[in-house]
């Protein structure tokens, strides 16, 4: 989704301007946009007459919502108890030796950001790998390459 | 209603916070997140003490546990003093740079502890006075930011504020004196912000910021008269002399 005010304002419209609505606006902004850009922040800050620092100091608060860009497809590599046991972190290395991305990092093409979850409650199929809305289980370094390679091959 | 506390009988209105109370009748407890203008607080845990209530000990944070019961108060029971003193050692290995802290473990005879990990170095104990103190008698520059052990305060993205008007509120307020402000003869500059110092336009002492000075005059709906609040009283006293004469 390209960044533009009127997008960002278009958001902002749908709530009344009050602020117990700005924690739901900035997961409306982190949905659209898959982060919440600092325009995006400053004009929420105008819109609810509400400081930028109480608003940055949730932003950084909550995981769900992150401030840096993040790719178009988001990986969510379970490490709970029963994937940690099964070989999460060998997946983990994985990731990184395909894509170049530790934890928290996006790739620089933009399409892949990886994200440690706790546990996906999927535990009777872990390891589990989650790429957007996609389970992947009983996951193996072997299967990887071709999971990455199909999202990539959609993108192209 | 009465309660006692150290064996020293109080006269205090129901629902009254107990620190309050206690410092009325020159009864000491200690605090760091406390103060008078901004209240509520209640987290650095300082200042708990021991309340007996019809034979039932437990022990409460003073500065926001309300009265509503006649009970009996100690302030420095043997339960307290290793609570305290646990508490006290938590702080110095969060703020081990701060002298206020290590002060109070001292005087308060906190026992030597272990198994905590030390801090790198800091003198902040994140009780976030410095932001209520900005939000409500400032602008609000200032907030704590990320959680856990990330966490800190800050201002939006680690800039310099674009509201921050200088005031140093911030600063003062701070029990640990950990937030720094570097004054030259016309700057001051805090959180990386520069301001420009405004001086009394009869004795030359400093009065504030420009910003700081402007917001004050736009609040108070007039003009700032360039005074000191030591000029100002004299100005006003030169009006009364005038007025009445000898």
């Amino acid at each position: 989704m390209q960044l533009s005010m009127e997008g960002i304002n278009s958001i902002l419209r749908q709530y009344p301007s009050e602020q117990r609505y700005c924690l739901a606006i900035m997961q409306d902004m982190q949905r659209q946009y898959n982060y919440i850009p600092r325009e995006g922040m400053e004009a929420l800050s105008e819109y609810l007459d509400c400081p930028l620092s109480s608003l940055y100091s949730m932003a950084t608060f909550y995981k769900a919502l992150s401030l840096k860009p993040k790719g178009k497809h988001i990986i969510k590599l379970c490490d709970g108890t029963a994937c940690h046991i099964r070989g999460a972190s060998p997946l983990k290395d994985g990731i990184r030796r395909i894509l170049g991305i530790n934890e928290d990092e996006t790739t620089e093409d933009g399409l892949f950001s990886l994200e440690l979850v706790n546990c996906l409650g999927s535990c009777a199929l872990a390891p589990v790998l989650v790429v957007d809305e996609t389970y992947y289980g009983k996951m193996t370094l072997e299967k990887l390459p071709g999971i990455l390679s199909q999202y990539r091959e959609e993108q192209s | 209603m009465t309660i006692t506390i150290n064996g020293k009988s109080c006269e205090c209105e129901k629902g009254e916070f107990l620190l309050r109370i206690a410092e009325r009748n020159g009864i000491e407890i200690p605090t760091l997140c406390h103060h008078d203008a901004v209240e509520g607080q209640g987290c650095c845990r300082l200042c708990i003490v021991e309340t007996v209530t019809r034979g039932r000990s437990q022990i409460v944070v003073s500065c926001v546990y309300p009265v509503e019961k006649e009970c009996e108060v100690f302030t420095d029971s043997e339960k307290v003093r290793r609570e305290r003193g646990i508490i006290l050692r938590l702080l110095e290995k969060r703020a081990p740079d701060s002298p206020e802290i290590r002060a109070l473990c001292e005087k308060y005879d906190a026992p030597r502890i272990d198994r905590f990990v030390k801090a790198d170095s800091g003198k902040c104990v994140m009780c976030g006075l410095c932001v209520k103190a900005c939000a409500e008698l400032s602008v609000g520059a200032i907030s704590t930011v990320n959680r856990g052990v990330a966490k800190e305060i800050a201002t939006p993205y680690h800039e310099p504020s674009s509201v921050c008007v200088g005031c140093g509120s911030c600063a003062s307020i701070c029990p640990t004196h950990a937030i720094e402000v570097k004054e030259t003869k016309d700057t001051r500059i805090i959180w990386g912000k520069s301001f420009r110092l405004v001086r009394c336009r009869r004795c030359g002492a400093v009065i504030g910021t420009e910003q700081e000075i402007a917001m004050a005059a736009e609040r108070a709906g007039q003009e700032a008269d360039g005074l000191c609040s030591n000029c100002r009283q004299m100005r006003i006293a030169d009006v009364f002399a005038g007025t009445y004469g000898n």
